[in-house]
């Protein structure tokens, strides 16, 4: 279009276009951010109470650490950013839900800790066509075109490892975890792609073994199995307290010296800590680590713990990265942030440098094509944390 | 050596089974005095267990006289929690089980978010002493050595409340209760006093179950439940009021959990309430009813 314009008329729209320019930060001072123009409503649904609490809590810290570090704005506007309590699932989640699209009509919803959750919620999207930026949970859904998620598919970080865990062990692999859905993806992650890179399952049936979920607290009797099964190593995924019952009782176990390969979240934040020297060597896959050696890492890191105990979580990163992403989608929104713009505008947002490196929205899932990360549980000065030590697969898409 | 294979798999899990049988009896002897003596369904017992555990946890290092300090002053947290739950339930002990349970529920409730507000929604880390912080070699099987002490430990706590229950003045005027709580009233006893011990003495139990339980079924959001449940299905099993049938009972829920789900995994979900059906459906009053208080 440009390319047909005469010389004169360019001119003036680029006169034009400076003084709106420079009257835009005027204008909005005058206005002090309070204007329809200047303030924009973000909702964000969390487990504030319940079993996901630790989890919740983290995404509600993570957003918010975004906005006071950017002067509580995003995309040049004012935040007023309503919080509502997911609770233990999808009977609370849905209300909660209700309230802050229908009743406070935000801009876009973020957040949401269980899969479930979101699944509850979904069709209370589609009736607002209000965008949803997920931080954490992310069931199966037929029409992503309103969802985006900063988190990951649960069936990633399986298969992020599969590959490594081939090459690292001489002989056969015992996969177990919890039954229910969460449990089945992130297992069926990891079997599959390690099959098919040739590997092999010390499981009797060749197929993963499931614990009744969240009933198993004691895993006695599967190390038994694991160790009649004559596996050379364990793949698991459990979170939570069974991630803590299972690491504690491994590490007395009959298999304790077989090497144990997990999905990050098997030692990722609180329960690190409950899980204490049992935890000490245990290999994880995961999209996040805060040792990650990068600028927006550094400065996220510094911020956490300025105001919190501890290094942050791969939950707190993804909600710190979907503020990001709001950031820019509402500032490329334009004038007019409707739902509408803002969710157009997260389509086009391409590269998103974040804490855990650069990533990317994939065009047909929403969710990050990223870098996984191998991390293994090491001494870092007085604690145990999860160091990384090397780079994994860029799974997503 | 065909039946070494067989059964080589199984030596931990029945092992494991006698620990986890006799912390779930130690549990579930006060929610079974309760029930039996006072007449009194305490739905907040497992509460009292998480009290135990969570002091555990917030007072062992990892040595010795940090252990003796969590447990004394576990069992006197729980202990007096226990009163305050008869002292709650004094204007409605007359009632039905209904507005007990409803009461004891609340509190249970109440007691849970009291905890979770003072130690947090995560599961605390909990410290053996360092000495029995490994693994020992049993039958040519590794098993935590914790749990090998406890089970010695949980067995002197056993016989120590049979003897109480046999042998003391206290256990008689109990058993006496059991039997005939008016006649006991006559011979100048008060029962509201009867019901106050015995609460106390339920608490007690539950603290020092809680507390050295605490590395096996650990403190955290769900542990007042879990323990409530796993001693309610050991009421059903065992019977109320007697001691012996209620260890049958907490040994049958420790193998059941253990050994059972290494023989039938696939099973493992429905194993406990499946025994417990059974047990039902073939002798409608329990599995040691046969004779009461023995």
């Amino acid at each position: 279009m440009s390319l047909t314009m005469p010389r004169r008329s360019r001119a003036r729209t680029a006169a034009l276009l400076a003084l709106v320019l420079l009257a835009a930060p005027a204008c909005a001072d005058d206005e002090g951010g309070a204007g329809p123009g200047g303030s924009v409503k973000i909702g964000l649904l969390a487990s504030l109470s319940g079993t996901y609490q630790a989890v919740g809590k983290d995404i509600r810290d993570g957003f918010q650490l975004y906005l006071s570090t950017h002067d509580g704005k995003l995309g040049g506007r004012t935040v007023d950013l309503v919080v509502a309590d997911e609770g233990n699932g999808a009977a609370t989640a849905v209300p909660a839900a209700t309230k802050l699209l229908k009743q406070d009509r935000v801009v876009a919803l973020t957040g949401v800790v269980g899969g479930g959750s979101v699944a509850a919620v979904y069709p209370l999207l589609n009736e607002t066509k209000v965008p949803f930026v997920g931080s954490n949970g992310r069931p199966e859904l037929k029409d992503v075109s309103r969802v985006w998620h900063t988190s990951y598919l649960s069936d990633e970080p399986g298969e992020a490892i599969a590959q490594h865990v081939r090459g690292d062990v001489k002989g056969s692999v015992y996969a177990i975890g919890p039954d229910y859905q969460g449990g089945w993806d992130e297992l069926r992650g990891f079997t599959e792609a390690f099959v098919k890179a040739g590997g092999r399952l010390a499981n009797p049936d060749g197929k993963a073994t499931f614990t009744p979920f969240p009933t198993t607290t004691n895993f006695t009797p599967y190390f038994a199995r694991i160790k009649a099964s004559g596996a050379d190593a364990v793949y698991t995924f459990y979170a939570g307290s069974a991630a803590v019952d299972f690491v504690k009782q491994y590490a007395q176990s009959e298999v304790k010296d077989l090497p144990l390969y997990a999905a990050g979240f098997l030692t990722e934040g609180g329960v690190l800590n409950a899980q204490g020297e049992a935890a000490r060597d245990i290999y994880s896959v995961l999209n996040y680590s805060p040792d990650l050696d990068n600028a927006e890492n550094r400065e996220f890191v510094a911020a956490w713990k300025a105001e919190h105990d501890g290094s942050p979580t791969t939950y707190a990163m993804a909600s710190y990265d979907a503020a990001a992403v709001l950031d820019r989608a509402i500032a490329a929104a334009g004038d007019e942030p409707t739902p509408e713009h803002v969710n157009a505008a997260i389509g086009q947002l391409g590269q998103i440098a974040s804490p855990r490196g650069t990533w990317q929205f994939s065009p047909t899932t929403h969710a990050p094509v990223q870098k996984w990360y191998l991390r293994q549980v090491r001494q870092d000065g007085r604690a145990l944390s999860n160091t990384v030590v090397g780079d994994l697969a860029t799974v997503g898409g | 050596m065909a039946a070494g294979i067989r059964f080589d798999p199984y030596v931990v899990p029945a092992l494991d089974g006698v620990a986890y049988g006799l912390l779930v009896f130690v549990a579930a002897a006060g929610l079974v005095l309760c029930f039996g003596v006072a007449g009194i369904l305490n739905l907040a017992h497992g509460t009292l267990y998480a009290i135990g555990g969570y002091t555990a946890a917030a007072l062992l290092d990892g040595g010795w006289p940090s252990l003796a300090l969590a447990l004394a002053v576990g069992v006197v947290a729980a202990t007096a929690s226990g009163a305050l739950v008869a002292g709650l339930l004094t204007r409605v002990a007359a009632r039905n089980h209904l507005t007990q349970a409803l009461l004891t529920f609340g509190v249970a409730l109440a007691g849970g978010s009291l905890l979770v507000g003072a130690f947090g929604p995560d599961d605390p880390p909990v410290r053996v002493p360092a000495a029995l912080d490994g693994s020992v070699v049993v039958a040519g099987h590794r098993y935590a050595a914790y749990r090998l002490v406890f089970i010695v430990v949980a067995a002197l706590l056993a016989g120590l409340l049979h003897l109480v229950v046999r042998r003391t003045r206290a256990g008689m005027l109990v058993r006496a209760a059991v039997d005939d709580a008016e006649m006991v009233a006559v011979l100048g006893v008060s029962p509201a006093r009867i019901r106050v011990g015995v609460l106390a003495a339920a608490g007690a139990l539950a603290g020092a179950a809680g507390v050295l339980g605490a590395p096996i079924i650990g403190p955290g959001p769900d542990t007042a439940d879990a323990v409530l449940l796993l001693s309610l299905v050991v009421v059903v099993l065992g019977g109320l009021g007697s001691m012996t049938g209620t260890l049958l009972a907490a040994l049958a829920v420790g193998q059941i959990q253990t050994l059972g789900v290494a023989l039938a995994p696939s099973a493992a979900p429905f194993l406990l309430f499946a025994a417990m059906a059974v047990v039902l459906a073939v002798r409608a009053r329990g599995l040691a009813t046969a004779r009461r208080t023995t």
